[in-house]
């Protein structure tokens, strides 16, 4: 009994080392790549004999790194912040009021996801060049502000919400705008803030649309500097490898720190 | 990803009772969202719909000229577009063993996993899905160079001889399947095992005591519960497995070697920005949503009726 039991339990752990190591051996061939000096770069040792940071000092000289890394930050966190509170907003309207139409909206703004970007781009990118987006940060926000799962991640959110609370604060005379941002705000924070978490990471990797948009490397975001360096110095491994790092360490850092509600708002809400 | 979840119930939606009288609030708390999704999605779908009737390069300096049907009538008859379509039917297949198949099966056979190692096992497989695409693209690149990519090395060194892994026509596409399937694998496993734990321990048991076996617990109990789920993931490949791939393909191999890795999302970007035939990729864009437009519609009605049996 407990041998079979022991066997058994050993091929879960096998096939769950097998997935990890799958998950997790490109990435960190990635980093310890990064950390080699010129004539380690093909070696398959595990851990370099001389580690070097010489490739990240390539890459922070040879690019705008700093400037691509911080034009990313602004990016990603004006995209999160914008659709966090779009989304708010209109998952407030969705669930306080009954009107004509809510359900059409409701579906219509659910169905957004199902246009492919390739399809629209044309159009959108015409749209960008008249408003003079082209080739600036705010050019990547502004279509970005609003998002469907956004919408309906807090649609459910505040379905949740106990209707006595609200129904309270309408009779003690308070306004639909100062119930939001005083009653059921403060109760909302762990939900928002993990959306807020998603929407960053989805934006900080966001790739088709910087890719229309962008044309210099100092206005770039890092996935459009990666390419723009592949293409460039596509066999610099080292340095490849240092530049690919630095784009995902700040990601890589939010995860190490929020894995498990990173992990959890993934599953609610939203590959893209 | 459960955007699609809710959208089982969205499209739905029971129509709320009539108030009667128009509110002015609720559609001001609405109005940024519906502006930013119309501008930048409805109206760019509708003004696609009209490009596609017409032939334009793109420059501000000519005006589009209409030509009816031609843009469909040339897109139908090149063979481009053939291998484009056939690609995309191989992408999707291909990510359904990464994304559903063995994803199912894993979430299975560990479901007895617990411990402190469980936690360290979904945190490690899940890392994939937050790097970004292109950062995959990169070291994918590099752990699959032909002459001193790690895997070849390791192949070389088994004694076989090295793939080319993205030169080889009759591989590369399968290679590009295998990246966009390593962001899917490990958070398919988590939403499959999430969904299996949630199953009630007294049908199992129950069935058990009955005499079934294992093989028949896992087929006639827990497939049919994990069918919303399976059918999710399955919705989901079939709609973006294609999409996802597009970075790779732009990424690394523009669609060669010899068209072989070239598909519908890839083609479009082409005809758009590289060969500035802006009418002939809104007529392909069209045809590509019109149909997987219909993939979903019925794929969510197959939803909305496993929902209600599963209940």
């Amino acid at each position: 009994m407990t041998e079979r039991f022991t066997l058994r339990t050993a091929a879960i752990h096998g096939i769950m080392l097998i997935l990890a190591l799958l998950a997790i051996v490109p990435v960190y061939w990635m980093v310890i790549t990064s950390l080699k000096p010129d004539n380690e770069i093909f070696s398959l040792s595990v851990w370099p004999d001389s580690p070097t940071l010489e490739n990240y000092a390539y890459v922070l000289t040879g690019l705008p790194m700093l400037r691509i890394l911080w034009n990313t930050t602004i990016m990603s966190a004006a995209t999160a912040t914008a659709q966090v509170l779009t989304g708010l907003l209109a998952a407030y309207a969705l669930t306080r009021w009954r009107f004509r139409g809510s359900g059409l909206v409701h579906t219509l703004i659910g169905l957004s996801w199902l246009v492919p970007f390739q399809v629209t781009m044309i159009p959108n990118y015409v749209l960008a060049s008249r408003l003079g987006l082209l080739d600036t940060i705010t050019g990547l926000v502004v279509p970005n502000a609003a998002a469907a799962f956004a919408v309906l991640v807090l649609y459910n959110a505040f379905r949740g919400f106990p209707k006595e609370v609200i129904e309270a604060a309408r009779m003690d005379g308070a306004s639909h705008w100062r119930t939001l941002w005083e009653v059921i705000l403060p109760n909302l924070r762990a939900p928002l803030a993990s959306l807020g978490v998603l929407a960053f990471i989805s934006a900080w990797n966001e790739y088709f649309w910087p890719l229309l948009l962008i044309r210099h490397l100092d206005n770039a975001v890092v996935q459009i500097g990666l390419q723009m360096f592949m293409t460039q110095e596509g066999s610099q491994w080292g340095a490849m490898m240092a530049a690919a790092t630095l784009a995902t360490l700040p990601i890589l850092g939010i995860y190490l720190i929020l894995h498990r509600q990173v992990i959890d708002s993934f599953m609610k809400s939203g590959i893209r | 990803m459960t955007d699609v979840l809710h959208q089982a119930e969205a499209v739905a939606a029971p129509r709320v009772a009539r108030t009667g009288r128009f509110t002015i609030a609720p559609w001001l708390y609405l109005a940024p969202a519906l502006i930013i999704l119309f501008v930048w999605i409805y109206l760019p779908l509708i003004q696609a719909g009209q490009l596609s009737f017409y032939q334009w390069n793109m420059l501000p300096t000519s005006t589009p000229r209409f030509v009816g049907l031609d843009n469909y009538r040339n897109l139908l008859t090149l063979p481009e577009m053939g291998i484009a379509v056939r690609n995309t039917v191989w992408y999707i297949v291909g990510l359904f063993p990464l994304s559903v198949i063995i994803p199912v099966a894993v979430a299975i056979l560990t479901q007895e996993l617990s411990g402190p190692l469980r936690n360290l096992y979904r945190s490690l497989i899940f890392v994939p899905m937050i790097v970004a695409p292109i950062v995959a693209a990169i070291l994918w690149r590099w752990l699959l160079n032909e002459d001193y990519g790690l895997v070849n090395q390791v192949i070389a060194g088994l004694g076989f001889s090295k793939v080319g892994f993205l030169q080889d026509p009759k591989i590369a596409l399968w290679t590009l399947v295998w990246m966009t399937g390593w962001k899917l694998i490990g958070f398919s496993t988590l939403l499959l095992s999430a969904a299996n734990s949630t199953i009630n321990p007294a049908y199992t048991e129950a069935a058990r005591m009955d005499g079934a076996s294992r093989w028949q617990i896992i087929r006639d109990i827990r497939l049919p519960l994990l069918a919303p789920t399976i059918l999710l993931l399955s919705m989901m490949t079939i709609l973006f497995g294609a999409q996802w791939s597009f970075v790779y393909i732009n990424a690394l191999t523009g669609g060669g070697p010899l068209q072989s890795t070239t598909n519908i999302f890839y083609l479009m970007w082409e005809y758009g920005f590289q060969t500035l035939s802006a009418g002939w990729s809104a007529a392909a864009g069209m045809l590509t949503f019109t149909a997987f437009g219909a993939i979903a519609l019925v794929c969510l009605w197959l939803m909305k009726r496993l929902a209600v049996y599963d209940d």
